[in-house]
């Protein structure tokens, strides 16, 4: 008799064995009212390589993705177009990997140690302290998490550059006054969170407060472009405010904010979470001009050049500290030590709260500091260098640099446009690469009932940030002034501001902060700083400024032009009901 | 009066997966591969293993995605099989996944399909 087997039976049985264990045998037996302690879980080695693997490969390919193309981009550029080799190659490829791995940790760290305290106060802050002080406390966070910002440590460095001669304010700024710049900057960041919580928890419109602080800090701008001494701070001013909507600033004042916002009952609108990083990114720009008015009003650019020749004569060796290892690490302590005990007294002190898993907290700090040294360290020798690097040579493209043999490589005009192209493309593809673009996206797109569709919007601010970026390279290349073009696209910006409703103006003023993430800050500021010094400008600073505000642009326009098309739509729709007779 | 007709599947098994998350597209895709038609995910908060696992716990998502998959009770061995590889769950905190019987379920099934298969 013939037995019949089932194909699927016979090749279940080849491929895959099932064991069948019996859970009463593998559950412990507790009878009566015995208490169990479940046991620690023992791992093999297998098992624990198996665990971390996975987790170890997801974050470094994340940030791999954000890093490697950009950076290859770079490379390629240099090596293909203006045909000269890589110097130290070995050292900035050893520096993107520490940028990776640093950003790697950060951002762990970031998510497992920092934001618990985020919604723990935001939870718990407005139920036990008055607005005033949960105010006070909002502004504090503010300074300390700006100080935080991974990126503001490429500003710090950019300061080496700047010849004391042509701008003596800028370079008072960028050195003497570095950490009371760096302050005044979370100053700004402060205030704004303050207003921020403020507008979540009334539901105030965005519209005025863009008028409000938009338009002193524009005529501050033409004062200081009036004055031919502090004409070349306002490139570091308007710069500040895109490097101040980082990865750390953004998440943790937005998760305060809403947890306050849901404690007084507000913030159910969908837009509450928009708003706070325009406000920061208006505030510090206005906090740095004040700053460098007063400077101008204590001290005379003789006495900072007269004073830098002094230093500059004074200096012998460098104290251990302030020499590279050792001076990232302790800027990575500094970032994050006074940041995290001021919001652990806030916790235990005057929220008498205890945090859940304290050691998983420690090692999300220690993760945090590891990142933050590790991706400083990175930064010093793997972006800013090649940023610096790229920025000098592309100007070989249309002028005669010393370092490139038989330039200019190409003629003034094909290689203006090769050099200006080259930003284009940098801004266009480092933005579209940056993650949290995507999440903006998402989030338009459902607010818009799927009107603004998300694509849409992504390729609306790539475009305005590449476009930005070629008009700062061109401000550098032309010596054109700052201040010229700042002042008629802000003005533009408002004007579109008021005839643009709500949702888009939020959108809109917030898209610009969310592209400047830790790769794009670094390098395209180090860029700037390098193609300054290559054609000789007094200072490479403002590209990120325009950066800033052509995202704003384009996006309002956008807005605008799908407002009208909707009313067009609705128009022809009514036109034809009327036509057809069905509405009389 | 015309007696409304409405169609029942019998023979269903539900296959429900509970795993970090992050990792449900890649599981359903397996799933459909080896004859799933669709699933189900919603987000969950698991704890106990996670803090059992001392150290090694922080490389585990504490935020979990929970997968229910309707299938055949002819697929389900299959598809079992595929998603516990996909998923690794010979790995310790990796997840955990169970097959229930189900009595019925109703959903759309094309007409000429019904036509079919009640002849």
């Amino acid at each position: 008799m013939a037995v019949e087997i089932r194909f699927g039976d016979f090749v279940h049985e080849v491929t895959l064995h099932q064991k069948c264990i019996s859970a009463n045998r593998l559950m412990p037996s507790v009878s009566g009212d015995a208490t169990y302690l479940a046991p620690k879980i023992q791992l093999r080695r297998l098992d624990a390589y198996r665990m971390i693997r996975p987790y170890v490969t997801v974050r470094f390919v994340e940030q791999l993705k954000a890093v490697v193309p950009l950076a290859l981009y770079l490379v390629l550029f240099q090596l293909l177009i203006l045909r000269q080799g890589l110097a130290e190659s070995w050292v900035i490829s050893a520096g993107i990997v520490a940028v990776i791995v640093g950003l790697m940790f950060f951002m762990e760290g970031l998510k497992v140690g920092l934001m618990p305290f985020g919604e723990v106060l935001g939870n718990t802050l407005p139920a036990k302290a008055s607005l005033r002080l949960v105010l006070l406390i909002v502004f504090l966070l503010g300074i300390g998490v700006t100080f935080a910002e991974p990126a503001i440590g490429a500003l710090r460095t950019a300061g080496q550059i700047v010849e004391v001669e042509n701008a003596p304010y800028l370079y008072a700024l960028l050195n003497g006054w570095a950490g009371t710049l760096v302050l005044v900057v979370g100053i700004g960041v402060g205030a704004a969170a303050i207003i921020g919580t403020l507008r979540f928890i009334y539901g105030w419109s965005l519209k005025p407060l863009i008028f409000i602080t938009i338009i002193p800090t524009l005529l501050l701008s033409l004062y200081l472009w009036l004055d031919p001494h502090l004409n070349s701070v306002l490139g570091l001013a308007w710069d500040c405010g895109a490097v101040t909507t980082g990865p750390v600033t953004v998440p943790l004042v937005l998760a305060l904010g809403i947890g306050i916002a849901a404690a007084a009952g507000q913030g159910q609108s969908s837009l509450s979470g928009f708003g706070i990083v325009t406000l920061a990114s208006i505030f510090p720009i206005l906090g740095v001009e004040l700053l460098a008015v007063w400077l101008s009003l204590v001290t005379t650019p003789e006495a900072i050049i007269a004073e830098a020749a002094g230093v500059s004569q004074l200096t012998t060796l460098p104290m251990w500290y302030e020499l590279s290892p050792a001076l990232e690490i302790i800027a990575g302590l500094q970032a994050i030590v006074p940041l995290v005990i001021f919001l652990y007294l806030v916790l235990r002190v005057l929220l008498k709260e205890r945090l859940h898993n304290p050691g998983y907290i420690a090692y999300g700090i220690t993760l945090a500091v590891l990142g933050m040294i590790i991706f400083n360290l990175g930064l010093t020798y793997g972006l800013a260098k090649l940023g610096g690097q790229s920025g000098g040579l592309v100007p070989a493209a249309f002028t005669n640099i010393d370092a490139v043999m038989g330039s200019p490589l190409y003629g003034t005009f094909f290689g203006l446009t090769l050099a200006i192209g080259f930003a284009w493309i940098l801004g266009f593809g480092a933005t579209l690469a940056e993650p949290a673009l995507n999440a903006l996206g998402l989030t338009v797109e459902n607010l818009t009932n799927g009107a603004f569709r998300r694509s849409l919007l992504m390729i609306a601010v790539s475009l305005g940030v590449a476009v930005g970026i070629a008009l700062g390279v061109a401000k550098i290349v032309f010596t054109l002034d700052l201040a010229l073009l700042l002042l008629p696209l802000y003005l533009l910006a408002l004007l579109l501001t008021i005839f643009s409703s709500e949702e888009f103006v939020n959108i809109a003023w917030d898209s610009a902060g969310v592209t400047t993430g830790p790769i794009t800050v670094p390098l395209v500021l180090s860029m700037g700083l390098g193609f300054g010094h290559a054609v000789a400008a007094v200072e490479g600073f403002g590209v990120l400024a325009m950066a800033s505000i052509c995202p704003i642009l384009s996006v309002l326009m956008t807005g605008l032009w799908i407002n009208w098309k909707v009313a067009r739509k609705h128009r022809h729709y009514d036109e034809s009901l009327q036509a057809e007779g069905v509405v009389s | 009066m015309k007696t409304r007709e409405i169609v029942v599947l019998t023979d269903v098994m539900l296959i429900t997966a509970v795993v970090q998350r992050g990792m449900a597209d890649d599981l359903v895709k397996a799933a459909q591969m080896a004859g799933a038609q669709g699933a189900t995910v919603h987000y969950a908060y698991g704890r106990g293993v996670r803090e059992r696992l001392g150290i090694l716990g922080l490389a585990i998502e504490a935020e979990k995605e929970v997968i229910n998959i309707l299938v055949s009770s002819e697929q389900v061995g299959r598809i079992f099989e595929r998603i516990y590889l996909e998923a690794k769950l010979d790995t310790p905190g990796m997840g955990i996944m169970w097959v229930t019987p189900l009595e019925k379920a109703a959903t759309f099934v094309p007409p000429e399909l019904v036509e079919k298969l009640s002849q």
